[in-house]
């Protein structure tokens, strides 16, 4: 094992572009099996040579969908300046609006409801043709990024709480998940939802070669979950189960995002059979490793800041607390290197990649 | 179980579809329209407001249990109106300008209701000079509550301060201050009176504030 010659950079991957910022090309290493290939045998716990990290993955989110735009998530090719920052509507025709402090898309609060009245929403709801969005557009465009040895991430909105909320609204939403009256309607359309998702995941992998569903779907604010296990439980887990079943049939992963303190919430993850877990920070991401890292993986990276330096100084400054956040995450997760896979998002980081692929070949070799 | 009990009870758990019912049966029974919007409502609300900050109930077990709460007020209010009974106080609440959250405000705003106090909602992305407005407006509030979700508009309530100070208003209202980026060192450098973490904790914070 030479690991300075596996890390060799033998080529130049093509990059996406994050709305009008470019992710940048990604070194080629001159790995002894392909970042598709480690990751998988990870993931099945088989004869993995290293933890899948930033430069293994690819993410893409086309533009055809329609909440890629309403949403300004595109990571995509060649994308039109005019679609950047536009919101516009979703695949239900729900109007979502740029909010510049926000850095991202929400609907408006007091627009009006898709959804009135839950128990009888099959007389307001239009479910979307898929079939007419583009997909062969997409494929051309992004083949040359979905058919190298890279890991094609493609992020999912809207999950299902996520896609009752921008229907109905929040309160009205978690009203329906405990009201007696509403529960039924909700159970009738995320089991439609599922359906959906399951024609979408389909072109996902058809045409997008996606290896990795990351599923958006938030469950809770900074304080604690939005609902209880058990409510969780009867109300999203079969459903999220199914989700989990589309995507693994086709041979994909789940990589569940979902923001907020829902320590309590995971083992509702592990029931439902979700791949891997991206939390945010609040959470006692140490205690789940040790209590869940043999049942779901989480997605991790090291705690920067993310900048974007204008001078020579910005960036040492950066540089530093890069390294600082880097030897903070190597110190603090080293050891359960073997539950976790760190994020796609810093890709491009030689820094990154290679601590992780060196210190993490060196222990798995042994 | 007395009848106020019985109320309380049924508020606490959100039984929406029997509190109107156990509001007017008590009101039958003569029991004082104060007795059962203390001890039934907000006495309920305060219990419902100590689990959800203790994680023993969650956003939509609170929400219910003001859904059924209103349901009992739509009763009570013509009983409270004849006996004179006058509301905690008037509050005015607001996301401020540049924030379209509304989801901590409403559940404050909720919770704020639950405690006795009429609530005047300004919705979201609200700017300083509508807050002076509906203060002028209302002259007799005694609370204006602001709400930022975001370190990025977090500036827009030192911003709606700084307004109603220049306004000459300040001394009329006690400020309180909220949202995820929020902390009581932030409420003390921008001059707020109060900061709460989170819905529960508004309302027994407004309470306070009150005196």
């Amino acid at each position: 094992m030479n690991i300075k010659e596996e890390l060799k950079v033998v080529g130049e991957l093509k990059g996406v572009c994050f709305g009008a910022r470019s992710m940048g090309n990604a070194p080629k290493h001159n790995t002894p099996i392909t970042p598709k290939e480690n990751f998988v045998r990870f993931m099945k716990g088989e004869d993995y040579m290293w933890t899948p990290c930033s430069d293994d993955f690819v993410t893409v989110i086309p533009r055809e969908i329609p909440d890629t735009v309403a949403r300004d998530f595109a990571f995509d090719l060649d994308i039109p300046e005019e679609i950047i920052h536009a919101g516009g509507k979703d695949m239900f025709g729900i109007e979502w609006e740029y909010v510049v402090s926000a850095g991202g898309s929400m609907v408006r609060p007091g627009n009006p409801l898709l959804i009135n009245d839950i128990t009888e929403w099959e007389k307001e709801v239009t479910f979307p043709d898929i079939d007419s969005w583009d997909w062969e557009a997409a494929e051309k465009r992004l083949a040359p990024v979905t058919s190298d040895d890279r890991v094609v991430v493609t992020w999912f909105f809207n999950g299902l709480f996520e896609r009752l909320i921008s229907m109905m609204e929040f309160e009205n939403a978690a009203l329906a998940f405990v009201d007696e009256d509403e529960q039924e309607g909700v159970h009738r359309l995320f089991d439609k939802l599922c359906d959906l998702y399951d024609a979408i995941f389909d072109k996902m992998k058809k045409h997008l070669n996606t290896d990795v569903i990351y599923f958006h779907d938030d469950w809770g604010s900074q304080r604690a979950p939005f609902f209880s296990k058990a409510v969780c439980d009867e109300m999203l887990v079969p459903y999220l189960k199914r989700i989990c079943e589309s995507a693994h049939k086709r041979g994909m992963y789940i990589d569940f995002h979902s923001c907020g303190q829902v320590e309590l919430l995971v083992p509702c993850m592990i029931e439902a059979g979700c791949d891997i877990w991206s939390g945010q920070p609040m959470n006692d991401r140490l205690m789940l490793l040790e209590k869940y890292g043999d049942k779901i993986k989480l997605n991790l990276s090291p705690n920067a800041p993310m900048v974007f330096p204008k001078t020579p100084e910005e960036a040492e400054a950066a540089a530093k607390a890069y390294d600082a956040a880097l030897d903070e995450f190597m110190s603090t997760y080293g050891r359960f290197m073997t539950s976790i896979v760190v994020s796609a998002m810093q890709a491009g980081n030689p820094k990154l990649y290679e601590r992780v692929y060196t210190e993490t070949r060196e222990a798995f070799a042994k | 179980m007395s009848k106020v009990q019985e109320i309380a009870t049924a508020v606490e758990n959100g039984k929406v579809k029997i509190v109107a019912g156990l509001v007017q049966e008590a009101l039958d029974e003569g029991t004082p329209a104060a007795e059962i919007l203390n001890v039934g409502m907000i006495g309920a609300m305060a219990v419902v407001g100590e689990k959800f900050k203790n994680n023993e109930i969650f956003v939509p077990e609170m929400l219910i249990a003001a859904r059924a709460m209103k349901k009992g007020i739509e009763v009570l209010t013509p009983a409270l109106k004849a006996a004179g009974t006058e509301s905690v106080g008037k509050l005015i609440l607001g996301t401020v300008a540049g924030d379209l959250h509304d989801i901590g405000k409403n559940l404050v705003g909720m919770m704020i209701e639950g405690a006795g106090f009429d609530v005047i909602d300004l919705g979201v992305d609200v700017p300083a000079d509508k807050f002076i407005e509906a203060m002028k407006a209302n002259p007799d509030c005694k609370i204006v509550a602001l709400s930022a979700l975001l370190t990025t508009t977090m500036p827009a309530i030192k911003n709606t301060i700084d307004a109603i100070v220049a306004s000459g208003l300040r001394d009329t209202v006690k400020i309180m201050i909220g949202g995820a980026p929020v902390t009581q060192a932030f409420a003390d450098e921008v001059g707020a009176d109060g900061y709460s973490e989170d819905a529960a904790s508004a309302a027994e914070l407004a309470k306070k504030l009150l005196g």
